[in-house]
């Protein structure tokens, strides 16, 4: 081809692009659902997935927000993107993006300020089988002529005004006639030219496929498969037929690395930067051929348009045909055409060149203002500029440019749209000249060569004037694609990418930036900054409504341990509420949102079910039970486990149910919640939960309340359950308790109770928390953090901003740990303590104390009353109380009621029960007899029954007890568990009894030490030798330390009980007969006991226990009532508990003693209490008080000193471990050496002094009886040695020793109990005094081989004076 | 004096970052972190011979419009980032380099703390007054 200037230009691989004419333009919205339409096809099936490049560790997400989490390091990630860069793989991956742009630049509409898809020429196809296809040429003709020049139709757009019209007659091969086809092309060429028409035969009828099936269809690569046009021309379809004719423009697209000139041909599709593919559609022609074709048959027809196959009756001859044709149509028709109107264009413009140049340009600056109107005459002005009429001289230099461009020729086309560009800018027609500018950039890119840098700025202008001055942003986009394309092919990758995120919303690739960033930072510690990121991605997308996307972001600002400063916190919390606001507010029926804070720990949830304790009114004092205030101790819940146990033993005798659980009334982490807890209808259940607000700025929730889901006994079915869960306000099931304001301040932990009032019996499932939350707005500024606007619009008067939302409470249970596969693997079980089973109504006791005291002295003895009250609707019974002292208090025998009932009445009277004794009979005793059976106490001296008048109290009902209480022996604070155990009349499945705690504590200061031994008395008295008789000695001591209060202690009364001796009388020792004990003084009392007969054989039989009170003041205190005797009988047992725990340890020593060793120890054992009871006078206040007590005195062995309380034993030091095993050694037990000398009470009877003549008669006979009497049961040996012994030197000494006269040695049997006199004699030979207590007593059981025989008496001295008369 | 420093762990995490003025906390951060990509291509850059000969000190990874980011990677791959103002000339490279020395050796005490877990945050008291010292420093 031969430029203007006649200078041979080679053109290469030029396309022709051939279409149907339509006559309307393409709707937008049609254009902008086949762009989605072609997107949306080459999305990959799984959507986003398949979009997203893993780079490294990091996931690129092309196209979506979604946010991937990686956890990537970032110079791997950088090394990938390298590569990425390099592969193939890069250009590969937006086939959506390819689609799209090539679509997009097809469905650019023509338009008038360009020229490049304006039509350039126009085939008129005829067929050779109709009639008269000369005259069909000529209507063809006519119809082209009026479509491109009367005003009716403005759309196709024509490149100049006489297009090169080129006739084709189409002839069938295998129908037609093909004479007369050939001289119909010979009229054809005399009218038209030889250059003009053509005759091309084609095979369109018979379908040979079997053959053809082979031959690939040959417009695959250029029909688009939902072209728009093609659509256009389907819905057209009758008029297209009608008219007959078929233009085509062509369009230039250059492949420079092709050299042939191709039409039909399977053209490459290489990726070139900027294939601007607009030609690719030459199949129009031949959608225009079948209609020709197929006038016979329409419908044929829309099958084939429809259809996949098209030219499926082509033979491989009518390809060649068909590219023959065109190629003729190129070289013969339009390219002589095109050369034609460069050349007349050219001319046209040096002529008026040298019009502009000279004078035009010079007017132009001089009537500039007056021009405008002159070339838009009748044109609107709008904001592009001004528009210039179709034929303006200024557009045919772009008519040139746009000429040489499709034909390659770009040097020129280059300069003329910088020419026209010129024009333009100075006429200020903004459009043409971006049009321009646009186009001056593409050509002078596509020059080969390259002679000049690519006008980057002239894109740049380019895009902003399409987009700001014309607001057409159709071809603003076109340009950057364009632009883009071809920064892309120069490597300016980052460009491109300004370029195309500039063109679309920056936001929301903003926003898909930080999302990616966030995966970088994320995690890794870079705190500040990930806030930041959050922060952002929140605020933007909040701004594009993603509302989700922003909650959730700014969740992960709240919820991380945040090292950011209060105000900025607060700030962020603030923004955080306002976004959820909106979210709320848009879907106001939804489902409350889960809220991050504050932060539940949801372990700590504790659940307590029941009333809240009561204060204290007056003097009563409730008990103490159990609340949520105290903290949970296991040593202690284990305590109240173990007397719940007994308790409960004793109900069911002696055997603890299998299904016993103890009863928990406040359930936390420490509890076993394995079970599901039961709870009482109409009793409350608090649910404390812990809240920490891991912010520096103060939370505050408002209308907290717990959330629950409630089943109704009897109803199963699911629905109604999922109903009843939203009824939070249901009153009439369950009543929720609402917190108005919880202000948690800031990272504070802080513990809200919420209490639940269930009304009916069913299960009930506690959810979660709902609050509305929110904060107090300081007045801290907002430090640079703008908030979105219209944050502060909705300042209401409290400042505080609030969403409703709600948290759940889960409780993971603990970590099981029984079975091997639990122990390999992390198993946790249930935990139900918030999925409480509502149950019958139970009775319910409250228990006040009245005048209970905090402080006593050790042994003293206090009456209080105790008040039971049911305050619930049921009757209970079964009341008993169990404690681990049973000691400390008693509520009397059930013997009669003893003193006045009410506590007023009784504030001045003595605790005990009292008889004016007659103050003559001082040192008498006065005996009773009582039986610890009386007192209540069983085998379970712990479990005391409470005697309830008709042992049941009514609802409602109250009922005031006496309680006596005796100060703990030991000095000290003390802490008494009490438990209550009851029942209901009406027994239940679920719950069989219920209990209440109550932890007494006491004070007890140092009252009196008492000490008492007992000894064998060795005078023999006839009336009651039997059995014997025995000294007791007391010491009483005042160790009171106190200096004031505790003036002095007076013993009133010593009592002995037991079922063998008993006090005969006080042997008065000192004269002190009021014993009065000032602080620090000590006192000794001495008895004489007596073995009680007459009661012997009733006593042994029925356990009766003999009681003998000794008086010292004129007042009787009846030991054998209550409550003195109570409390004998439970010390004494706790005694007997403690020594028999002794005993068995023991116990094999015990077994393999034989019996002679306890028949031995036998005879040194007695059982004989003493009760010492006293007065304390007490100065408090300056009033005189007399405090009442008694003390506790348990002898059991002769010789053995024993305490009224059992001295404090050294806790034992710490040994070196051994760890050899002890040797069994089978040494038989002997008895010791003190016991065996028990066996034999040895008494000499002898006058004090004998007067004897010496000078008369030398030797003194004095007679001697020696008493010997079995205290043993069984019979006994005894050898009786008078010989001196000679064993220690100082008797050989002795002056004047004496002899025995007669057998020295005598050999004596006693029976059981026996006493034997025997009768001796002893000699002396001067006067003096002498020891009689030399005969030696052995002693054996006479029945046992082993002798066990020791010297029975530590000979006492026995003084005997004789004097010389 | 610097106005920002910090130790970051071989996996880029920040063990250590404080810097003066606190309002602009934020953007040293982003300072720093970025400031990694250059320690890491120059540390990448050396190859893999000369890694073990290699010097300590980085010298300047990229001066910004009013401050100098100074680098230092110890042979654990543990890197300090110093930022400096740039319109403090007082400070020679010789002095920046004594002062990661210094910092390196603090460093160095606070691993052989037994209590000290490897990757944690550092918060040792003297390592705390190092740093404030070096900060304060010529102020």
């Amino acid at each position: 081809m031969r430029d203007p200037n006649n200078q041979l230009h080679i053109i290469k691989n030029l396309k022709i692009s051939v279409s149907n004419i339509v006559t309307q333009p393409p709707l937008p919205g049609a254009i902008r659902k086949h762009l989605s339409d072609v997107v949306s096809i080459s999305q990959p099936a799984e959507g986003l997935v398949a979009n997203v490049i893993t780079a490294g560790d990091y996931d690129l997400n092309i196209s979506d927000q979604s946010i991937k989490a990686s956890v990537p390091w970032y110079s791997n990630w950088k090394d990938t993107l390298m590569e990425l860069k390099e592969s193939t793989l890069y250009s590969a991956t937006t086939p959506w993006f390819e689609s799209y742009r090539e679509s997009f630049l097809q469905s650019m509409p023509a338009s008038d300020h360009e020229f490049l898809n304006h039509y350039l020429a126009c085939m008129l196809v005829a067929s050779s089988s109709e009639p008269e296809p000369v005259e069909q040429f000529l209507k063809l003709s006519q119809e082209q002529h009026r479509i491109q020049h009367s005003s009716d139709y403005s759309y196709p757009k024509w490149f100049i005004p006489n297009t090169l019209k080129y006739y084709v007659l189409l002839h069938d091969v295998s129908a037609g006639d093909e004479q007369r086809a050939d001289s119909l092309y010979e009229e054809m060429k005399q009218r038209y030219g030889t250059q003009g028409c053509y005759l091309l035969k084609i095979n369109s009828r018979t379908s040979n496929r079997s053959s053809d099936e082979q031959i690939p269809d040959p417009w695959s690569q250029y029909l688009q498969k939902n072209s728009i046009q093609n659509q256009e021309s389907y819905e057209d379809g009758p008029y297209t037929i009608t008219s007959n004719k078929n233009a085509d423009s062509s369009m230039l697209s250059l492949d420079g690395l092709d050299n042939e000139v191709k039409d039909g041909l399977p053209n490459n599709f290489k990726a070139h930067p900027l294939q601007l593919d607009q030609s690719s559609d030459p199949a129009s022609n031949f959608d225009g051929a079948d209609h020709i074709k197929s006038m016979l048959s329409i419908h044929e027809t829309k099958k084939m348009n429809t259809g996949i196959l098209h030219g499926a009756c082509l033979t491989l001859t009518d390809h060649d045909r068909i590219r023959q044709f065109i190629q003729e149509f190129t070289f013969r028709g339009l390219l002589p055409h095109i050369e034609k109107t460069i050349r007349q264009l050219n001319d046209q413009l040096i002529s008026r060149k040298g019009l502009s140049r000279s004078l035009f340009s010079a007017t132009k600056k001089w009537f500039s203002g007056s021009k405008v109107p002159e070339k838009s005459i009748n044109e609107l002005k709008n904001t592009s500029g001004l528009l210039y009429p179709p034929e303006a001289p200024e557009l045919q230099i772009r008519k040139m440019a746009d000429l040489c461009f499709l034909v390659q020729h770009y040097d020129l086309a280059y300069s003329c749209y910088h020419t026209a560009k010129k024009d333009f800018l100075n006429d200020q027609a903004m459009l043409y000249a971006a049009g321009a500018l646009e186009m001056a950039a593409v050509s002078a890119f596509l020059q080969p060569g390259a002679p000049r840098p690519y006008p980057a700025h002239y894109m740049d202008t380019a895009i902003q004037t399409y987009r700001d001055i014309c607001k057409n942003m159709v071809l603003a986009e076109r340009c950057v694609l364009l632009s883009a394309e071809i920064l892309k092919s120069q490597s300016k990758y980052s460009e491109a990418a300004a370029l195309l995120i500039r063109l679309t919303s920056e936001k929301k690739h903003a926003l898909r930036c930080y999302c990616q960033a966030m995966q970088v930072y994320k995690g890794k510690g870079w705190s500040l900054a990930e806030d930041h990121i959050n922060f952002t991605i929140g605020r933007q997308s909040f701004t594009l409504r993603q509302l989700d996307n922003a909650v959730s972001a700014f969740k992960h600002i709240l919820i991380n341990e945040s090292k950011q400063p209060a105000a900025q916190q607060g700030a962020f919390l603030r923004e955080y509420l306002y976004v959820y606001k909106n979210v709320s507010q848009l879907s106001p029926d939804g489902p409350l949102p889960q809220l991050p804070l504050p932060y539940i720990n949801s372990l700590a949830t504790r659940v307590f079910f029941g009333h809240d304790r009561r204060p204290a009114e007056g003097e009563k004092q409730a008990a103490t039970h159990i609340s949520l205030d105290q903290e949970y101790d296991s040593e202690s819940s284990q305590q109240w486990r173990e007397l719940e146990e007994q308790v409960v033993a004793v109900i069911n005798k002696g055997i603890i149910p299998s299904n016993f659980h103890p009863t928990q009334y406040c359930l936390n982490s420490y509890t076993d919640n394995s079970r599901f807890p039961l709870a009482v209808v109409e009793e409350p259940i608090t649910v404390e939960v812990a809240f920490r607000n891991p912010l520096k700025v103060p939370l505050l929730l408002t209308e907290l309340s717990l959330l629950w889901k409630f089943q109704p006994k009897g109803s199963n079915s699911k629905d109604n359950e999922e109903t009843k869960e939203l009824v939070t306000c249901g009153h009439e099931m369950i009543g929720t308790e609402v917190i108005s304001e919880f202000l948690i301040n800031s990272e504070e932990i802080k513990v809200a109770r919420l209490k639940l009032f269930p009304h009916h019996i069913g299960e009930l499932h506690i959810l979660g928390v709902v609050y509305n939350l929110g904060t107090i707005q300081s007045s801290v500024g907002l430090d640079g953090i703008g908030c979105i606007p219209g944050c502060h619009t909705g300042k209401h008067p409290s400042n505080i901003m609030s969403v409703r939302g709600r948290q759940d409470l889960e409780i993971q249970g603990p970590r099981l740990n029984n079975t091997k596969e639990e122990k390999t693997s992390i198993k946790y079980g249930p935990d139900r303590r918030l999925d409480p089973i509502i149950t019958e109504e139970m009775p319910l006791l409250e228990v006040f104390f009245i005048n209970f005291p905090t402080g006593l002295l050790c042994g003293e003895i206090r009456k209080a009353y105790v008040e039971f009250v049911n305050v619930s609707k049921c009757p209970l019974t079964g009341l008993k109380v169990v404690s681990k002292r049973p000691e400390f208090f008693t509520f009397g025998g059930n013997t009669e009621a003893l003193t006045p009932l009410s506590p007023s009445a009784s504030e001045n009277c003595s605790a005990y029960k009292t008889v004016v004794a007659d103050s003559t009979s001082g040192a008498t005793a006065l005996t009773s007899s009582a039986s610890s059976v009386d007192f209540g106490l069983g085998s379970q001296p712990e479990v005391i029954h409470v005697p309830l008048p008709d042992s049941v109290l009514l609802p409602g009902a109250s009922v005031q007890l006496p309680m006596w209480l005796r100060g703990p022996d030991e000095e000290g604070v003390h802490e008494i568990n009490f438990l209550f155990y009851y029942e209901s009349i009406k027994k239940q499945s679920n719950i069989c009894h219920r209990v209440l705690r109550h932890t007494a504590v006491i004070c007890t200061s140092r009252s009196l030490n008492v000490r008492a031994t007992v000894c064998r008395s060795n005078t023999l008295e006839g009336e009651e030798g039997r059995g014997g008789n025995m000294l007791v000695f007391v010491d009483v001591e005042n160790i009171n330390t106190s200096e004031a209060g505790v003036k002095e202690f007076h013993i009133v009364q010593v009592s002995s009980n037991s079922k063998h001796w008993k006090l005969q009388k006080s042997v008065n020792l000192s004269e002190n007969k009021d014993s009065k004990l000032a602080s620090r003084e000590k006192g000794k009392l001495c008895f004489k006991a007596v073995r009680c007969k007459n009661f012997e054989a009733a006593a042994q039989s029925s356990e009766k226990y003999t009681f003998v009170d000794i008086i010292f003041g004129n007042e009787q205190i009846i030991s054998s009532a209550s409550p003195c005797a109570d409390f004998f009988f439970r010390s004494l047992s706790s005694e007997l508990k403690k020594t028999h725990a002794q005993y068995n340890s023991l116990a094999t020593e015990k077994q393999s003693s034989d019996d002679a060793v306890r028949l031995i120890k036998k005879c040194s054992e007695v059982d004989l209490n003493i009760v010492v009871l006293w007065k304390a006078y007490v100065v408090e206040d300056n009033k005189q008080l007399i405090l009442e007590g008694q003390h506790h005195v348990i002898l059991r062995t002769l010789g053995r000193e024993a305490f009224s309380f059992s001295q404090k034993q050294e806790p034992p030091e710490m040994g070196l471990l051994k760890f050899t095993r002890p040797e069994n050694t089978m040494v038989p037990t002997k008895p010791t050496v003190e016991q065996l000398s028990s066996l034999i009470k040895t008494s000499l009877q002898y006058p004090e002094s004998f007067n004897h003549p010496f000078h008369q008669k030398s030797l003194c006979l004095v007679p001697v009886t020696l008493l010997l009497s079995n205290c043993s049961q069984t019979d006994v040996d005894v050898i009786i040695d008078l010989r001196h012994k000679a064993t220690s030197p100082d008797a050989l000494e002795v002056h004047g020793s004496f002899t025995w006269l007669g057998q020295t040695q005598y050999k004596l049997q006693l029976k059981s109990q026996e006493i034997y006199s025997l009768q001796l004699k002893a000699c002396f030979v001067h006067a003096g005094v002498y020891n009689l207590g030399t005969p030696r007593v052995f002693a054996k059981l006479s029945d046992q081989v082993t002798l066990f025989e020791t010297s029975q008496q530590s000979s006492m001295p026995a003084l005997i004076i004789i004097s010389n008369v | 004096m610097a106005v920002c420093i910090a130790v970051i762990a071989k996996e880029n995490y920040p063990l250590y970052i404080r810097s003066i003025p606190a309002e602009h906390e934020l953007k040293f951060h982003y300072t720093v972190h970025t400031s990694l990509d250059v320690v890491d291509e120059k540390v990448s850059a050396m190859g893999k011979a000369l890694v073990d000969q290699r010097e300590l000190y980085l010298g300047l990874l990229y001066p910004t419009e009013d401050y100098k980011v100074y680098g230092y990677v110890t042979n654990s791959k543990v890197k300090f980032v110093m930022v400096v103002d740039s319109s403090n000339t007082a400070l020679r490279d010789n002095e920046i380099r004594s002062m990661f020395r210094k910092l390196h050796n603090s460093y160095t005490d606070v691993m052989c703390n037994p209590f000290y877990n490897p990757g944690d945050r550092i918060h040792s008291r003297a390592f705390d007054n190092m740093v404030t010292s070096m900060m304060v420093q010529g102020c």
